[in-house]
């Protein structure tokens, strides 16, 4: 039933009728890219996560002090003014967590800052300040790449550690060494005493590693203006589940009796949260998807059918020659899956674009997947099948003295 | 070869019914050059498309090659088509998007087999209608006889044992519809294929063996 010539007669008369054929194109071009972007991404984001996991292990958790949110009500010391400002986080209460809680390992408390950081007299965009203890570099696996960390004898010290970033931000800036360089923080100026190693971007920490510049915490809680510690990562203890160490947290930071809470996320939370996020892209992308393939679809079919109603003349003909109808069939079936697999091609480039996109926006690390484009080949391919079958009978059954009398 | 008994076919045309053929029967011998006339619109277009087993008659029977064939199912008589009748047509009916070397390899490519030879055929046919030069023209490059020429090298290709030209002059100018009858007398006397031809030309009847003249539907001798 199919011929070589079949193929090369039906990309010739496509071509006859290009701008009816880019037509119905665009909804085949679309329709298949987004179900390309769909899978692909979904494949980015499990990838993406499997990647996370290995890197920081599922053992981190990330306690961070609830803001807004009612407390316990008729708490004596509640701020009048609102559920906002509630008893900050000491830090002596945090660096006793290990000791209170025996399902910690660990805790890596943090404080943000903010203002303006210069090097030189010159404004270093791109780089926040961040107070931090020596537990640090370790839970968060960092890495040195030039000096030393941090130490627990750093305490209200002028030092500060870079990363990757901010240490090629000052390399621009003209620093020719960059250990012994001197950071402009507001009114204060730090020492860069070591570089850590760069870190794909993305990730399930709370800051672009590549982008800081760390300072002692005790440092950072006593120059940054309104400093507050808002964020610590522990690290559960060999032998305890992540739930369990989570509920010692919990009492532990309830018994102190202020009416603090925290809110503690573990590796798998923000796994899902980012698996909930791809489902977003998934339905959407499966919306657009699924109604520009039936739109492409229905394009294809009315390109086929006014192309036999266009060709009952040279059906007629063929007829004449000998064409049984499923000569005349499998001919026009041919024409529309060609159809739609030049769309599906230029979908296929589509979908990976958008999905290189996505990937980038999310900052996700972008992954080629081979089976989202063998599906498009085959859903192309389906549409096409589909869609032109109904032309295509359409065509087999013309009668042939009344196709060949017709013009 | 072939014998027409008391064909009839109608047309309905809203709630009238017309007889276009009204009984014909006509016996052709194997190798005979008949030439079929009478006035426009007696019926000759019809009758030849049952002949050529495009159309179906309302009754009557066909018999081809002593075989029952007006019943037969619609691929059955595609392949009746392909392997034994060949097709001239006072319009060419060419594909335009071909050339003319695919067009006369049309009838080959719905014979299944992948003829690997089967270029070389076409070329020879298109050698023997003196059109081997315009193999890779379209049919818009070529004039209306030459258009004619390889629309019989098409008729030709699959070795048709009958060859049915409705009007295949009517189209050109004396000159060139002598050239083009020539051929088919060739065809007739060497290879001993039947040709029937439909015409309004009494010239060319003139050089066939054989007349029939149709009158309202039937046929007179
Ligand atoms: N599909 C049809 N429906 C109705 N009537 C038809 C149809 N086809 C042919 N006819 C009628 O049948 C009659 C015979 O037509 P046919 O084409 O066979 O004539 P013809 O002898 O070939 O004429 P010409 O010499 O002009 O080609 C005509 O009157 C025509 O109107
Ligand atoms: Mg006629």
């Amino acid at each position: 039933m199919i011929h070589p010539s079949h193929l090369k007669e039906a990309a010739r008369s496509l071509l006859a009728s290009k701008q009816r054929t880019i037509l119905a194109l665009i909804g085949i071009v679309i329709g298949i890219g987004s179900v390309i972007a769909m899978v692909s991404v979904g494949r980015i984001v499990q990838e993406e996560s499997l990647r996370q996991f290995k890197e920081m292990g599922t053992d981190i958790l990330t306690i961070e002090k609830e803001f807004g949110g009612s407390g316990p009500p008729g708490m004596p010391g509640a701020p009048a003014a609102g559920a906002a400002a509630k008893a900050a986080l000491r830090l002596a209460t945090i660096l006793a967590i290990p000791s209170r809680c025996p399902g910690i390992a660990a805790v890596a408390p943090s404080v943000r800052g903010s203002g303006d950081i210069s090097f030189a007299g010159k404004k270093l965009e791109r780089c926040s300040p961040m107070g931090v203890t020596a537990s640090f570099l370790d839970i968060n696996k960092l890495t040195m790449r030039k000096g030393r960390f941090l130490s627990d004898l750093d305490e209200q010290s002028r030092y500060c550690v870079i990363g990757s970033q901010v240490a090629a931000e000052l390399q621009k800036q003209g620093a020719s060494q960059l250990l012994g360089s001197k950071i402009r923080l507001g009114d204060n100026l730090f020492t860069v005493i070591g570089v850590t190693n760069e870190v794909p971007q993305g990730g399930m920490r709370r800051f672009e590693p590549n982008e800081m510049i760390y300072v002692h915490i005790t440092t950072g809680l006593r120059v940054f203006a309104n400093a507050e510690i808002q964020s610590i990562t522990a690290r559960v203890s060999n032998g305890t589940t992540n739930n369990a160490a989570r509920d010692q947290v919990m009492a532990y930071v309830a018994s102190l009796g202020k009416g603090q809470t925290v809110r503690i996320t573990s590796p798998e939370e923000i796994i899902a949260q980012m698996e909930k996020q791809m489902q977003m892209f998934t339905l959407l992308l499966g919306a657009i998807g699924s109604i520009s393939l039936i739109v492409g679809g229905v394009g294809v079919m009315n390109v086929m059918l006014v192309s036999v109603t266009e060709r009952r003349r040279e059906i007629g003909i063929r007829r004449a020659l000998g064409a049984k109808r499923g000569d005349i069939r499998g001919q026009f079936l041919i024409e529309s899956v060609i159809l739609s697999l030049i769309g599906g091609l230029f979908g296929i480039i589509f979908g990976i674009g958008a999905s290189w996109l996505i990937a980038h926006f999310a900052k996700w690390q972008f992954a080629l997947s081979f089976s989202a484009i063998l599906l498009g080949v085959g859903v192309s391919n389906a549409v096409g099948i589909f869609f032109g079958y109904y032309p295509a009978r359409q065509a087999s059954l013309l009668d042939p003295i009344v196709a060949l009398k017709s013009d | 070869m072939l014998t027409l008994r008391d064909i009839r076919k109608s047309y309905r045309i809203g709630p009238t019914e017309v007889e276009v053929l009204k009984g014909v029967s006509l016996e052709i011998q194997q190798g005979e050059l008949v030439s079929i006339m009478g006035q426009s619109g007696c019926g000759k277009s019809t009758l030849m498309n049952i002949i050529g087993l495009l159309d179906r008659p309302t009754s009557g029977s066909f018999m081809l090659d002593g075989a029952e064939v007006s019943y037969s199912n619609d691929d059955t008589l595609s392949e009746i088509r392909n392997q034994r009748i060949g097709f001239v047509f006072q319009q060419y009916f060419l594909l335009s998007r071909l050339t003319a070397l695919e067009n006369v390899a049309l009838p080959l490519v719905y014979r299944g087999d992948k003829g690997t030879n089967s270029h070389e055929r076409c070329m020879e046919l298109l050698k023997r209608v003196g059109m081997a030069d315009r193999a890779q023209h379209r049919p818009n490059e070529l004039s209306g006889g030459q258009q004619q020429r390889v629309a019989i090298a098409r008729a030709l290709v699959g070795n048709p044992s009958l060859i049915l030209a409705d009007e295949p002059t009517g189209a050109l100018d004396t000159n060139v519809g002598g050239e083009i009858m020539e051929l088919f007398k060739t065809l007739n006397a060497e290879e001993g294929i039947t040709v029937v031809i439909i015409t309004h030309d009494p010239g060319i009847a003139r050089q066939c063996k054989r007349v029939a003249v149709m009158k309202d539907g039937v046929i007179l001798s």
